[in-house]
């Protein structure tokens, strides 16, 4: 197999869930559904609320499809953004409990195995994130993982690391700045 | 003063929609992007870029097998009739101003039996007509009576765009288009079906892509599908 073909597979399911063909659906659920509830999961803290918004994630996908563009974005990236999205909204209209623990800037990134998707498309781009992350200050790399994996907002994010608000917005914005240049250069 | 006051203006809508994809605004402020997302198509590409750009952070999150029923739920859910809402290619330039009538529409049938040599009533021959995800149809396109070949008549003009037209088959069953060749925007085309797909066209999928002068080098669609359908008796 070619190492672009997960993605290409998941690019031509998209296409036939676009045209309203339900097995192609289905296809994009075996392929992304344990890495889409891990990331619901990991941002709403708990299972049940997680299972409503994966539901409502893979809805979404069926309705939208066509909107996806494989130009423009890869379609594991796609996805992820609309689980993202549908749990942080699920997370600020709801009263799930919020994640309070203190993030330490030593915090090492967790590493599971990676799904054989992301491992083949990502694998790039990511050594570059990886390595832009690295050029920040380690308070703004982790604020900014914290955020990006928790959906925290900016005044959880300083209650959780114990700086004023003003301190932590100024982090992750001067943070995000850098690592768009970085990532751009 | 506040640090945060420091950042220059030049970050301005930028840092908005990374903001918004980082996941640190409040409800109030994702509503308000939510809306300018939906009406301004270059702070859309904003947000897609640091889509992009961010996307490779989730890889730290570990997969979770979802429950055993999660699938049916959503099957229930979408066995429904579902309004399927306008997408983002209405928002695209080139479909500006070249709303389709039904008029077109049937026009466009009506010369792609004409072109097969069909008089109305004749056997029923493989159709499809093919959308954009919003109703609109956008090609029509008919297997012949040898089944060899497939005819395509566009309902609409793309113009604008430099991009090639290139016409994808997907068996029933299967998740590899195959290229049946590049569309002209303007004329109905008839085009040659490979014999190893020539027996697979009922219920096959047929996808419009836009690729780069001359089709697509990967032999896969690389651009925007920008209608789809599926091949059904009339």
């Amino acid at each position: 197999m070619d190492a672009e073909a997960p993605r290409s597979q998941l690019v031509a399911a998209l296409a036939r869930v676009a045209a309203g063909d339900r097995a192609a659906l289905r296809l994009v659920y075996q392929d992304t559904s344990a890495k889409l509830f891990g990331v619901c999961l990991r941002i709403l803290n708990d299972r049940s609320e997680a299972e409503d918004v994966l539901q409502d994630v893979y809805v979404t996908v069926w309705r939208k499809a066509a909107a996806f563009d494989p130009g423009r974005a890869s379609p594991i990236t796609w996805l992820v953004a609309i689980a993202r999205n549908r749990a942080i909204d699920r997370l600020r209209s709801s009263a799930v409990s919020r994640r309070m623990e203190p993030i330490e800037a030593a915090d090492a990134v967790s590493d599971p195995s990676p799904g054989a998707v992301e491992r083949v498309e990502l694998a790039q781009q990511q050594r570059r994130l990886a390595g832009c992350l690295e050029e920040l200050e380690a308070r703004q790399a982790a604020a900014i993982r914290a955020a990006f994996l928790d959906g925290a907002t900016y005044e959880e994010l300083a209650a959780r690391m114990s700086v004023p608000l003003g301190t932590m917005k100024s982090w992750i914005r001067r943070g995000l700045l850098k690592l768009r240049a970085c990532l751009e250069r | 003063m506040s640090e945060d006051d420091t950042i220059e203006p030049a970050g301005g809508a930028s840092l908005v929609a990374a903001e918004y994809v980082l996941g640190v605004l409040g409800a109030q402020e994702r509503r308000e992007v939510e809306r300018r997302l939906a009406q301004e198509p270059g702070f859309a590409s904003e947000v897609a870029l640091w889509e992009e750009r961010l996307g490779g952070l989730a890889d730290a999150v570990a997969p979770a097998a979802p429950p055993a029923n999660a699938w049916s739920r959503i099957e229930a859910t979408i066995a429904a009739p579902v309004e399927r809402p306008a997408s983002l290619w209405q928002s695209l330039a080139f479909w500006r101003g070249f709303g389709i009538a039904s008029a077109t529409l049937a026009a466009a049938s009506i010369a792609a039996l004409a072109y097969l040599g069909l008089a109305p009533g004749a056997r029923a021959p493989l159709m499809a007509t093919l959308g954009g995800g919003s109703g609109q149809p956008n090609f029509v396109a008919a297997v012949t009576a040898s089944g060899n070949s497939l005819v395509v008549v566009p309902a609409t003009l793309l113009t604008n765009d430099p991009r090639a037209i290139e016409l994808w088959l997907i068996p029933a069953g299967e998740s590899r288009p195959r290229s049946l060749g590049l569309i002209q925007p303007g004329q109905p085309i008839r085009l040659t079906i490979p014999p190893d797909l020539a027996g697979r066209t009922a219920d096959a999928t047929l996808a419009v892509s836009l690729e780069p002068p001359g089709g697509s080098p990967t032999g896969l669609p690389t651009g925007p599908v920008i209608a789809s359908g599926k091949l059904t008796s009339l």
